[in-house]
């Protein structure tokens, strides 16, 4: 082929056609191109495929040559046996006997372009099989003729235990799911991986045998995965590799082994040939220019196909009949003719149009609600954190927090850090917090949503999840759930118009911004509760939703985290979507002005101030509006065992003033019963 | 003394005065009770008799005057007083306010996409993190035992024989179409997962956003169209598109999107690899096969789609060189965004 551009010209429409140049380097006379083939493109695994290309993407003309089957006397010819046990294995074996070669050094050229390929000059033979591998990319292999007993070519599978050392020389372990190419005895190649010591072409090897065949890919896949190797021929075999392209291979190859080792050709057999299949496609012109938003001509079209070897007759003014050539096995469907003409016509060339998007608001996600919540918690000061969902066994046990259920396993970690799927943001979290305070952060607090799984037969299926995965399986059922977790530990320092306050965060902060957070969602029923060892249970709508923790000693040395509390929270998203309720109904202001009062007192430190507040709701109403807690004070001034409390009540009637007697006689009434109830004594 | 002569004085001295201090002393000096004001009224009693009526009267109208315009000044003077310059104040000390959270920079980069495709019409989805085979492959074209699947290296469940850790976000493709019929247009972003040994550039887990437009009469340009106003409001105006043809199972015709090199726009450098190109996006129209396995009619539906890898999205716009520092969630980093 003559190319009249040059080489970075050339690299660049390369990669504009879909062959990305991914390295272009001088070396001497010659230039390399380091191309990243797709897996759907095997022809392009070759010089041929891609000078092929290159005629389509420049107009210029490539010249293949002719290979001849040459005339052998009939005394010359040295008969083969070849045996193929299931042509599903290998639809096309063939077998051509040279002979009185002279194995040696190959010429430098072969040498040197062997070289800059990658590959490794062994000798003349097997460097030309190679050779021809690269060139038109069928893999050969060739046999020591005389080491294969009985002259017999046997493609079969592998049975149980059979062995072999491969080229190599590791000692390779067969199996049944392993095809092979055997002698009358034994395994003599990998079939499509590579090829065997036992028959290996030497410098003492005078006769040869050249195989050139079409293996099945899968098989050939997972063998080569079996084995864990990759060889250029498996790569090749594994994408698959046309009928037509083995035969000139073989012929190819046998041209040159006779020119550059003065071998004679004494033989050709093959297996019975299946009929190659020229596909035919119907494409309509009106399909490609609809798919692709292009007004290209028919003729157009057809020009481009037959540049790349598709071969066409225009049927109608609406119809291509295109034939489909061997070496493209990944062409079955019109579409991949459309991908091939905008490949050439060039997807630079096709116009930037805007669809018309028609709304469906039926669908959504969940993501909007997400957002709402990080973006609550972020005005809360908190920062979002995103650690992995696979963790180690380790962690989890570190961090002892129990959830009653299996972890999910990963059957193919790569390492430690990979083992099981959490089913708990928890541990993630308290890793995260210890690195910071490792980075001596005096204050973290940060909050993750993600997802967490859990296995095991006891894993019950959410009603409201009916779109997750809870599946079924032999072993337990799986779920997958949306969840929230939040971690603080250390002291927060903030200015105040007074200096700087520092303040060590207790569990009552993390209440206080998961109230927050409640109020925003519009959710009114929550509720904390003490669950004893298990920490403090989050309530919504009288079912617990989550946890609160202030880690224990034990755990807490594990990470190695001193003098601190740690405060955690992991709330299951799934069992507050449906109490979420981001409307609003509006109540009037208030026409009439409110009147605060505030009770202060010493308590017992046993008493539940929620019980309190309650019972103050309670008497004060119609006209108490709102109590709470506004200040408490432990310390010198209060007895031990106690605590000061400032109570404040706000009153306020819809149709009138109140006046100061009406709510003195309330107010003195609610200070009574909780003299009486809860045994406060009034400061 | 000249009554005249004093309004002037007065006019003059008022034009000087620039705080409510100042204009205290001011009035002190014409007002007070020694002040001139005073002294003229206390020098009447020395004049003419018949003089004192009318000098009286002059008198009583200047002090009437002056007040006025004392009066005056001190309101434009108060109005002044609102300036925060002249509160008693060091305002080169630190503001007080409650400290805010951050958002994850990965987050923050989601919600900026799919704010823009949802200006365009999208909705936006999610899906299950563990899925089915089928769905990560084979509902997608890719076959079991196929070389093209050696791209989608995926992590397997102990117990659960058919299911996995999804390796990209197009499962959600499958799980969408099976479930509604066209008109689509959807984004879906999500954690991704792929057994790959931790470095600089690979991580075991990372986020993408799929997205996919199925209708009738949905064209190759038209993805070209979206796709390129995404990019330039996503990164900037001016940067340039390229659509390189490439493979996917999924989709054809396909493509890889590049972009113009945000550094060096495009003449080359060592972020691009000399190439003046950075690869963005991997994009195509859906292959009739997705759509056979969803039974949806391949001669009346086309669509296209495409995904990216949210982190290396992140690397670009914030210059973040290390992969590794998204899931470390160092306060230091976290707090920068």
């Amino acid at each position: 082929m003559n190319i009249k551009i040059s080489p970075k010209e050339l690299a660049e429409k390369l990669t504009m056609a879909g062959l990305e140049v991914v390295s272009l380097e001088e070396a001497g006379r010659d230039f390399v191109f380091e191309i990243e083939i797709t897996s759907n493109r095997p022809d392009w695994l070759s010089i041929l495929g891609v000078a092929r290309e290159i005629g389509a993407v420049t107009g210029e003309k490539l010249k293949i040559p002719a290979f001849k089957e040459p005339k052998i006397k009939a005394e010359e010819l040295k008969p083969v046996k070849i045996s193929i046990l299931n042509k599903k294995d290998c639809s096309f074996y063939s077998a051509r006997v040279i002979c009185e070669v002279r194995v040696g050094p190959s010429p430098l050229w072969l040498k040197e372009r062997l070289e800059l390929l990658g590959c490794r000059s062994v000798n003349n033979i097997v460097d030309i099989t190679n050779y021809i591998l690269f060139e038109l990319g069928h893999p050969l292999h060739a046999f020591d003729l005389d080491l294969l007993a009985g002259k017999e070519i046997v493609v079969r599978r592998a049975k149980a235990g059979e062995k072999m050392v491969t080229l190599d020389n590791q000692p390779r372990l067969l199996g049944n799911d392993i095809l092979i190419i055997a002698d009358k005895d034994k395994p003599q190649a990998i079939a499509g991986i590579i090829g065997g010591k036992d028959a290996e072409v030497t410098a003492k090897t005078r006769n040869i045998l050249l195989e050139s065949a079409v293996f099945n890919p899968v098989l050939i896949r997972r063998a080569r995965q079996k084995l864990g190797m990759q060889t250029e021929s498996a790569y090749r075999f594994e994408r698959g590799v046309n009928l037509e392209t083995a035969k000139v291979a073989s012929l190819a190859a046998q041209e040159l082994i006779c020119k550059l080792a003065f071998g004679k050709p004494c033989g050709y057999k093959s297996s019975t040939l299946p009929k190659s299949s020229g596909a035919l496609i119907n494409l309509e012109p009106e399909y490609v220019n609809r798919i692709l938003g292009t007004n290209i001509p028919a003729l157009k079209i057809k020009k481009i196909l037959s540049g790349l070897g598709f071969d066409s007759k225009i049927r109608s003014k609406n119809r291509l009949v295109v034939k489909v050539p061997g070496f493209r096995q990944d062409v079955s469907l019109p579409i991949d003719l459309v991908e091939e003409v905008a490949r050439i016509y060039g997807y630079t060339e096709i116009a930037q149009t805007l669809p018309a998007i028609k709304l469906n608001a039926s669908i959504g996600g969940k993501k909007d609600i997400v957002s709402y919540i990080k973006n609550v918690l972020i005005g809360l000061g908190l920062h979002e954190a995103i650690t992995y969902s696979l963790v180690d066994r380790d962690l989890l046990a570190k961090s002892g927090i129990k959830q009653g259920v299996q972890p999910v396993e990963i059957l193919n970690p790569l390492s430690k850090e990979q083992e099981v799927l959490r089913p708990t943001l928890l541990p993630s979290l308290i890793r995260c917090l210890t690195y910071n305070l490792d980075q001596q952060q005096e204050y973290v607090n940060i909050f993750e949503i993600a997802d967490v799984f859990s296995g095991g037969a006891d894993v019950a299926q959410h009603p409201a999840l009916s779109d997750r995965p809870v599946r079924a399986s032999a072993q337990g059922r799986l779920h997958e759930s949306l969840s929230l977790s939040i971690a603080l530990c250390g002291r927060r320092s903030f200015l105040t118009g007074q200096g700087l306050i520092k303040d060590e965060v207790t569990v009552l902060h993390l209440k206080g911004i998961l109230e927050s957070l409640f109020n925003k969602l519009g959710i009114k029923d929550y509720d904390f509760r003490d669950q004893g060892d298990r920490g403090i249970g989050i309530f919504v709508s009288q079912q617990e939703a989550g946890i609160m923790l202030n880690l224990n000693k034990k755990v807490l040395d594990a990470f190695d985290i001193k003098n601190k509390q740690v405060i955690l929270a992991e709330i299951d998203l799934e069992k507050i979507y449906s109490f979420i309720s981001l409307g609003r109904q509006f109540s009037d202001l208030p026409r009439y002005p409110a009147i605060t009062r505030d009770i202060s007192f010493v308590v017992k430190a046993g008493i539940s101030i929620k019980d309190l507040l309650a019972a103050i709701t309670a008497k004060g109403q119609p006209l108490l509006r709102l109590v709470e807690v506004v200040d408490y004070y432990q310390g010198k001034q209060i007895p031990e065992g106690c605590k000061g409390l400032t109570v404040s009540c706000v009153y306020r009637a819809d149709d009138r003033t109140l006046t100061e007697e009406e709510i003195s006689l309330l107010h003195n009434s609610i200070c009574s019963l909780l003299e009486e109830r809860f045994s406060i004594k009034l400061r | 003394m000249d009554i005249n002569l004093i309004q002037t004085q007065i006019e003059a001295d008022l034009i000087n005065v620039n705080s409510l201090q100042a204009l205290e002393e001011l009035r002190i000096k014409y007002l007070g009770r020694r002040g001139l004001i005073a002294e003229l009224t206390g020098s009447i009693p020395k004049l003419a008799v018949e003089e004192r009526g009318s000098f009286g009267k002059e008198v009583n109208a200047l002090k009437n005057r002056l007040l006025n315009l004392l009066n005056d000044k001190e309101k434009s003077l108060a109005g002044d007083s609102l300036k925060p310059g002249n509160v008693d104040i060091d305002i080169g000390m630190p503001g007080i306010a409650p400290v805010l959270g951050t958002a994850h920079p990965i987050t923050r980069v989601i919600d900026e996409i799919c704010s823009i495709f949802s200006h365009m019409g999208f909705c936006v989805l999610e899906g299950p993190e563990v899925e089915t085979e089928h769905n990560n492959f084979t509902g997608l074209n890719i076959p079991l035992e196929h070389p093209s699947r050696d791209a989608f290296d995926t992590f397997y469940l102990k117990n659960y024989p058919d299911l996995l850790l999804r390796s990209h976000t197009s499962p959600v493709q499958v799980r969408t179409m099976k479930k509604h019929k066209p008109p689509l247009a959807i984004v879906v972003p999500g954690r991704v997962y792929r057994p790959d040994a931790v470095d600089a550039s690979h991580l075991f887990m990372f986020h993408q956003i799929e997205g996919f437009l199925v209708d009738e009469n949905v064209r190759f340009s038209d993805l070209k169209g979206v796709l390129s106003s995404f990019l330039k409001s996503v990164f900037s105006s001016d940067i340039k598109m390229r659509f390189r043809p490439h493979f996917f199972p999924f989709t054809e015709p396909s493509a890889e999107v590049d972009i113009s090199c945000l550094i060096c726009k495009g003449k080359g450098c060592s972020a691009c690899g000399r190439k003046g190109w950075l690869e963005i996006l991997g994009a195509g129209m859906i292959h009739p096969n997705v759509f056979k396995q969803v039974n949806y009619d391949t001669r009346k539906y086309t669509g296209f789609a495409f995904g990216m890898g949210i982190e290396r999205i992140a690397m670009l716009k914030y210059g973040i060189n290390d992969i590794r520092l998204f899931f470390e969630n160092d306060l230091r980093f976290l707090k920068q965004f």
